[in-house]
């Protein structure tokens, strides 16, 4: 059964509790600007028509993820519950993640920049937790119930109702994102206003250089492959002939010019 | 310069500068492949987790410091012959058609009546050369990217540059398999790998494979 958070930002009052809990109980380095989960704050408008927009920005933990297919090393990959998990033993550093995330989430703790040693951080999904039946330590620690775990279906059936009550309360552009968005989030958000008013793309797509790259991997391969057949083919008959021109060569006794 | 004997038994081709360029670019270059393809190849991933990882990439980078090295060398204490070198592989002519077309012959069979005369690089070697120092660029130019670009350069740049850098990986290990083969194993270009390390050609070989500059050295 496929787990999800969804995160009310209607009911979010900016307290950051869950980026303090999140911070010390998944022991993140500190003194680094390195969050697995992160209170942003966007104002929109002119003054004295400002309008404070703010949002808990973690791992969104996209079905059909980036990281996942462009990680060298495989520290990334799904859970069965649906959710992305990074095994940090495996991380190599080499921030491709980071890089190829269409919500430019995982963040790199880098050790020396000439060598590149590095380590990739992101939300956890507390799968530690989560595996042993409790929520995620930022659900838990929310003050306001803002932040929900629990199955997805059942979230988004909720999260739905929500939004439907907030466009009868007059809130016409309230939305439910991440329903859709990359095969379906496994974060789900409740939004006043447009995803960008969040910071969120309106419409995230997976990137294109992953799947050129899969391609360019198989061509690569073919190409290899029939430059060493054609090197072995030449191979066997260049000796042939030229060892048979040879001995004819020296039968004739003509000094090779 | 003195005039070259017609009679000598063997010709100065490479000079001290030249051959120690190509073998450092041989040994950063390998260690760039050997490190490159552990984070291409799946089946070699496993092999690069977690430190090894680190290990693994940091020696790319130093792959990358040592063919730079390499340049260097060849830009500082032989500029001419870089310019040479440069000049030559960027000018084709009709021979080098002509040698296109005659080449597979001669490679597979040992037939060279159709080979025209050739430079001091014949097309092949041009041809692998002027990829090398194109895909050099590439990947220079993407690698450094790659390296600095983490987090200042837009994520589309980057992505690009993975790609780009795969692309010219791919291209110039295939020339470099080529180029291997016919040093290692083809059996009529057993005297090139002399020159490249002593930088000495014999006489005959030198006619044979390099006529046209083979005339230049003996008219000087």
């Amino acid at each position: 059964m496929a787990k999800a958070m969804l995160i009310d930002t209607t009911k979010c009052l900016y307290c950051n509790a869950c980026s303090v809990e999140c911070k010390q109980q998944n022991k993140v380095p500190l003194g680094k600007n390195i969050f697995l989960t992160q209170m942003m704050i966007r104002e929109i408008g002119k003054f004295p028509k400002v309008k404070q927009f703010f949002i808990k920005r973690a791992c969104n933990h996209c079905t059909e993820a980036a990281c996942v297919d462009v990680c060298p090393t495989h520290a990334l990959f799904h859970h069965k519950d649906g959710y992305v998990v990074l095994d940090q033993n495996r991380c190599n550093g080499c921030g491709y993640c980071s890089q190829f995330c269409p919500f430019q989430i995982p963040q790199l703790e880098i050790f020396d920049a000439f060598s590149g040693a590095a380590k990739s951080y992101k939300c956890t999904f507390c799968a530690d937790r989560v595996a042993q039946g409790y929520e995620t330590y930022c659900a838990a620690a929310c003050p306001f119930g803002a932040i929900t775990f629990g199955d997805r279906e059942k979230l988004i059936v909720q999260g739905q109702r929500r939004v439907a009550e907030l466009k009868n309360r007059g809130v016409a552009e309230a939305r439910l994102y991440g329903e859709k968005e990359l095969g379906g989030l496994h974060v789900l958000y409740i939004l006043e206003q447009k995803p960008r008013y969040y910071g969120l793309p309106d419409n995230p797509q997976y990137p294109v250089i992953p799947k050129v790259l899969d391609v360019v991997k198989i061509l690569g391969y073919a190409a290899l492959g029939v430059t060493v057949v054609g090197l072995g083919v030449n191979w066997i008959i260049a000796r042939r002939n030229i060892r048979a021109e040879e001995s004819i060569e020296k039968k004739e006794e003509k000094p090779h010019e | 310069m003195n005039k070259v004997p017609k009679n000598l038994p063997i010709f100065y081709v490479f000079s001290f500068v030249q051959r120690l360029v190509h073998w450092v670019n041989f040994f950063g270059f390998m260690l760039l492949l050997i490190t490159g393809a552990f984070l291409f190849s799946p089946a070699l991933q496993g092999l690069v987790v977690g430190p090894a990882g680190w290990l693994s990439r940091a020696g790319h980078r130093w792959g990358a410091i040592i063919v730079g090295v390499a340049v260097l060398i060849y830009i500082l204490f032989d500029f001419r012959g870089f310019l040479r070198s440069m000049k030559e592989i960027f000018t084709w002519g009709e021979n080098d058609w002509k040698w296109l077309f005659a080449a597979p012959r001669y490679y597979f069979y040992g037939d060279d009546r159709k080979m025209p005369p050739q430079g001091r690089f014949n097309t092949g070697q041009k041809m692998f050369y002027l990829t090398y120092v194109i895909t050099l660029i590439v990947l220079g130019v993407t690698g450094i990217l790659m390296w600095f670009g983490k987090g200042t350069i837009a994520p589309e740049f980057f992505r690009l540059s993975v790609l780009l850098h795969d692309l010219a990986a791919i291209v110039i290990t295939v020339f470099l398999l080529i180029h291997l083969y016919l040093a290692l194993f083809h059996p009529a270009m057993r005297p090139a790998m002399d020159a490249i390390r002593f930088g000495f050609l014999p006489k005959d070989y030198l006619q044979h494979h390099h006529g046209q500059y083979y005339e230049e050295l003996v008219s000087k």
